[in-house]
């Protein structure tokens, strides 16, 4: 049996990036090793929201014809939620549930594995079941990996590290500065087994069109999030928790779950489901300013390994963001070894394909979303101002007057323990930080 | 063809189905097509067996050509050959170990020891083992939870039913099955991996003439008496003609022990039967 071991390039991780670059780089007449420790793509991932799947434009036509969706989100809504209230700012559109499509819920091991077949159609070799354990180096210069395998090295003139958040390969090259937790968050999620029909119905949904709600204000002390979406015949609901808080405080990230599934605005859209999967990843949450360096010698950082994942708010995006920087770094890797320079000057490239497309033009414009979203007062203050000036203005205290919506901006918040001109700078914070 | 003396037999199975909540029934999954534990465990003895007595091993499967690539994978491990014998396992119980034994006698790979995993995933019959061990005319020993691979007479150790072993010697043409955790399949060697996957050429395809389908076993149910034509009752009430078509007020007899040969013991239990009516007596028609 003729043994091969050696390529153009060397793609580790079989998740949306690593699948992008291999696709690039075998569509471009490369031979190209795609290596996946699970035991096929997408068996180890998750996520908590919606692909994006435009992106795809650029690399499968009429992708949505063929992409493993479970529903096409024509319903967005974000929350701001207390422990007994919730205000919802609610959009649809059916336009959403036409081509070519706005965002999807889909489940990663089918996704995965039709983007990561899609490679394999354009020449890739995935490589399942192989967990690559470190860099192979010559010369400072990376010019492989090593694998768990027998004669397990693979020599290659390029390597794309996509192997995730902790993305050892990126540390090993020396490509992180120090890593600090206040980065990162860890996400929660239950998929709940529910009819399609009762989904359709407490959604106010049809057909394959489903809602994505996005909640902020039901973590108790923890600085996170919430979210729910519809599959076909599941729910998924999670949270997102700030790393550093849940370690330091008492609160187990099951519990606060169960206390969002029990919260009045959410119990009744999940109530008598069947919990079929509890599952947690890490995520990098902090965006622009925790990116490591995205280039070495031979080597290129794509994905979630790049800290490429958008959490700004209202603007929740992972998938599309490893999509775009996966398919640059394939490209990027294919025009350096067509010149013949792989060093880090050679791959250069890729950061400047990078920055002239959205995923670093919008992680650099939004750099300081991250941080506001995270910060005390999205955190503590804004759902319960919201929540009781909401109240406030909706309920009817006759026989007394109406009290006039800036009279009840102004009581709120005082009552809330703000001031108008702390009000102020935060909302100017948030319009710059959003641009 | 050349010689193989041992064949390890995998089966291509679901190893994750769901199942669906409003029947109940298993629902295949898309991406966990693959072969289980035991299957995996069956090739590494085979494995073991062909370094300690010097020869070869070979991997075979009867399944649809879609196993063809993880098969390609499997057999990365290092059997000399890969045997896929094309087949439509859906086509019914004990097919596959009527296929496999086609292709494992002497006219194809003429082997003298196949190994099995004790139990697939696929909820099967669990008949392949003692199917293919007949069409060959092999001896069997099933359900092996230790094996010593070493050359000569073969020593395994056999579940028994309440918690007890048997110590089995196995010589001469055998066919095996074990448990998952007899052995734990080796690592294919990357390049042998890499290869595997980028192509499944290494993957011998046979194709079984659709002309003559494997014999299925005759469908085994369980023996049901017929019925026995009652005369019907005389008496004049209707509790009394229950009495009698119920049998509730006669006299039963009671249990008793006896103590003889088998012969005599079969024979009391053939008057027994007799007697409740569910045999004919002689001349008589039931």
């Amino acid at each position: 049996m003729t043994e091969t071991t050696e390529f153009d390039a060397v793609v580790v991780g079989a998740g949306p990036a690593g699948a992008a670059a291999a696709f690039e780089l075998a569509r471009a007449g490369r031979s190209v090793a795609l290596v996946e420790r699970g035991p096929f793509p997408g068996s180890k991932n998750m996520y908590g929201g919606v692909v994006y799947g435009r992106i795809l434009d650029t690399l499968i036509p009429r992708w949505w014809e063929e992409m493993p969706v479970q529903r096409w989100v024509t319903r967005r809504q974000t929350m701001l939620m207390t422990g007994h209230q919730a205000l919802t700012i609610d959009y649809r559109t059916d336009t959403w549930g036409r081509p070519p499509y706005n965002g999807a819920t889909a489940y990663r091991p089918d996704f995965d594995s039709w983007l990561a077949d899609k490679a394999v159609q354009q020449g890739a070799t995935l490589l399942c079941s192989t967990t690559v354990t470190g860099l192979l180096v010559e010369g400072g210069r990376t010019v492989g990996v090593r694998t768990d395998r027998p004669d397990g090295d693979l020599r290659a003139g390029v390597v794309i590290a996509a192997d995730g958040v902790n993305s050892f390969l990126a540390k090993e090259a020396g490509l992180y500065g120090e890593v600090s937790a206040d980065n990162y968050t860890v996400g929660v999620k239950e998929t709940i087994a529910l009819p399609r029909e009762v989904i359709d119905e407490r959604f106010a949904v049809r057909g394959d069109h489903g809602v994505d709600i996005e909640i902020i204000g039901c973590t108790g002390e923890v600085p996170g999030g919430g979210f729910l979406y519809t599959n076909a015949d599941t729910v998924a609901v999670g949270l997102v928790l700030s790393l550093p808080a849940l370690a330091a405080g008492g609160s187990r990230p099951e519990e606060l779950l169960a206390a969002l599934k029990a919260h009045p605005a959410v119990a009744p859209l999940v109530e008598g489901g069947e919990v079929k999967e509890y599952s947690a990843h890490v995520i990098p949450e902090a965006g622009y300013d925790m990116m490591p360096e995205l280039v070495g010698d031979g080597l290129l950082v794509a994905g979630d390994a790049a800290a490429m994942c958008l959490a700004a708010g209202v603007w929740l995006e992972g998938v599309n963001f490893a999509i775009g920087s996966g398919a640059a770094a394939g490209r990027a890797a294919h025009a350096a070894l067509r010149s013949g320079d792989t060093t880090a000057a050679g791959l250069a490239g890729y950061r400047t394909r990078l920055e002239s497309s959205f995923v670093l033009a919008d992680h650099r414009k939004l750099r300081e979303a991250p941080h506001l979203v995270m910060g005390d007062l999205a955190q503590r203050q804004l759902p319960g101002l919201a929540c009781d000036v909401a109240e406030a203005v909706f309920q009817v205290t006759n026989p007394d007057p109406k009290p006039g919506l800036v009279r009840i901006a102004r009581k709120q918040i005082a009552r809330h323990g703000l001031k108008l001109p702390t009000v102020a700078r935060e909302t100017i914070r948030a319009l710059r930080a959003y641009g | 063809m050349s010689e193989a003396s041992i064949a390890a037999c995998v089966k291509w199975v679901d190893l994750h189905p769901g199942v669906d909540p409003a029947t109940a029934l298993p629902e295949p999954s898309a991406h966990s097509w693959g072969f289980s534990e035991a299957d995996r465990a069956a090739l590494e003895v085979a494995l073991r067996l062909a370094e300690a007595r010097g020869t070869e091993a070979v991997v075979v499967c009867a399944g649809p050509l879609e196993a063809r690539r993880c098969l390609a994978e499997l057999a990365a491990s290092g059997p000399a050959r890969a045997v896929l014998v094309e087949h439509d396992h859906q086509s019914g119980p004990g097919t596959s170990g009527v296929v496999l034994a086609g292709v494992l006698g002497p006219r194809h790979l003429d082997v003298d020891l196949v190994v099995c995993g004790d139990m697939s995933n696929g909820r099967g019959s669990g008949s392949v083992p003692a199917v293919v061990a007949h069409h060959l005319g092999f001896a069997q020993a099933l359900g092996l939870i230790e094996l010593d691979p070493g050359p000569g007479t073969l020593r395994a150790v056999r579940r028994l039913d309440g918690a007890r072993r048997e110590v089995v010697s196995v010589d001469g043409p055998a066919v095996l099955s074990v448990e998952g955790s007899v052995a734990a399949l080796r690592r294919a060697p990357l390049g042998a991996a890499t290869s595997a996957a980028m192509t499944s050429e290494a993957v011998e395809v046979v194709r079984t003439d659709p002309h003559h389908a494997p014999e299925r076993p005759t469908r085994v149910v369980p023996w049901r008496p017929p019925p026995r034509a009652v005369p019907a009752p005389h008496e004049a009430d209707a509790f009394s003609r229950i009495v009698a078509l119920t049998g509730a007020m006669a006299d039963h007899s009671p249990p008793r022990s006896v103590e003889g040969t088998p012969e005599m013991a079969a024979e009391l239990i053939l008057e027994q039967l007799r007697t409740w009516g569910y045999l004919a007596r002689d001349g008589e028609q039931t």
